[in-house]
């Protein structure tokens, strides 16, 4: 799920505390995703134990900084490489991938580009299955709806390249 | 049968790269959409396909014609190729099927057979009834339908298409994207440019232009 993904992209950047972590994460993704500091640690702790970060040293006041593993950048290359399939979408999954390249991902364009192709391929396929539901109004205005979210994401798409350049 | 081939084609003027090095094939039977952002180079591939201007380097192929050798170029885009612009270029003085026919006409072909070809094509994008029209007494669809007619006349395999649902409304624009895929389905080539993904999302394939190159979605193939 996209918080321990959210959590590693922002330590690929460098070693964090928890309490950073969360502060880093709401600064990303706007109020589409408040976090508290029991979900950082758990979420912290379960990556630890498969090995995608490590514990560094601990501050006067018993606070530890994480750093990401070689195992952990590899999980954050395939969640940036992985566009969000429309089946299996929360609608905020993409949105915070987004905001977390922006933020993160070293080519943030190319996370965006693959995205806009593979909701494109998408809306291709809505609209060929559009042709062929001729007389069926119902299906039609179902795909239409489809359609046009599709649509607007790839506006949004658009929008946020704009931001980059 | 690939009627259209593009081999590491640029154009620069002046110092601006329009176009950077683009690899292109279009086979019969196929839908192409190309989309960027303005000032990517979309029109630039367009005109440079269509042979209305020549490549800085590279080659341009129409139906396995070099067109760096073709003899008479003119000849080779009026019989395999049709164009439809945002701007129509329709002349006002002619009536709708005056405007399908000239082509075919400047091709040498009889008065009466370019007419009636004009009026099969005419026939074919609903506007029969308006062939006696002039542009001024058609609507702005209409008028779109009739510039397509004059770019299918004469069953043109390559349709290089630069925005042609340009101000329409969407069902307007529906319309004409009805006309180029039933085209393609036939066995033509269409090339379409568009900025609105409505419209691409009926090719069957889409490609993305940046500064004058195709972007790769080479993230998201790799992830695959
Ligand atoms: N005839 C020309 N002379 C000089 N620059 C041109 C000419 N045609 C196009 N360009 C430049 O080439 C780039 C691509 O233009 P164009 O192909 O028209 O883009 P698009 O159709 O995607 O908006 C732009 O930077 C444009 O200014
Ligand atoms: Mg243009």
């Amino acid at each position: 799920m996209s918080i321990r993904h959210g959590l590693l992209a922002l330590l690929s950047r460098g070693p964090r505390y928890g309490y950073q972590l969360r502060a880093e994460f709401e600064a990303c993704t706007g109020a589409t995703w408040p976090l508290n500091i029991g979900q950082v640690y758990t979420t912290l702790s379960r990556a630890e134990r498969d090995g995608l970060v490590e514990p560094g040293e601990t501050d006067e006041q018993g606070r530890v900084v994480y750093r990401i593993t070689e195992a952990g950048r590899a999980e954050v290359g395939r969640w940036f490489g992985t566009p969000v399939a429309p089946s299996d979408r929360p609608r905020d999954e993409l949105v915070i991938k987004l905001a977390m390249a922006v933020a993160a991902h070293p080519d943030a364009l190319s996370v965006i580009q693959a995205q806009r192709t593979a909701t494109m391929r998408t809306m291709q396929e809505l609209t060929r299955a559009k042709r062929q539901a001729d007389g069926d109004l119902a299906h039609r205005l179902v795909l239409d709806s489809m359609i046009f979210h599709a649509e607007a994401e790839l506006r949004w798409l658009d929008h946020c390249e704009k931001g980059l350049s | 049968m690939t009627l259209l081939t593009l081999e590491s084609v640029s154009r620069t003027y002046g110092e601006v790269k329009a176009l950077d090095g683009v690899d292109l094939t279009v086979a019969a039977g196929e839908l192409v959409a190309v989309m960027g952002p303005s000032g990517s180079g979309k029109s630039t591939l367009l005109n440079l396909a269509g042979g209305l201007d020549r490549p800085s380097s590279g080659t341009v192929a129409v139906a396995g014609e070099d067109l760096a050798r073709v003899r008479d170029l003119a000849a080779l885009r009026r019989r395999s190729v049709g164009y439809v612009f945002q701007e129509l270029n329709l002349i006002h003085s002619l009536t709708a099927v005056e405007n399908v026919m000239l082509p075919r006409e400047l091709d040498g072909v009889a008065a009466r057979q370019a007419r009636q070809e004009a009026l099969a094509v005419l026939d074919e994008v609903g506007l029969r009834e308006q062939a006696e029209a002039f542009p001024d007494e058609l609507s702005g669809g209409q008028r779109q339908r009739v510039a397509i007619a004059r770019a299918l006349v004469g069953e043109r395999r390559l349709v290089l298409a630069d925005e042609p649902t340009g101000a329409l409304d969407t069902a307007t624009g529906d319309e004409i994207l009805t006309l180029l895929r039933a085209r393609a389905d036939a066995g033509a080539a269409v090339l379409l440019v568009t900025h609105e993904p409505r419209y691409a999302a009926w090719a069957d394939r889409v490609i993305f232009l940046r500064d004058g190159r195709i972007v790769d979605a080479s993230l998201l193939e790799s992830a695959r």
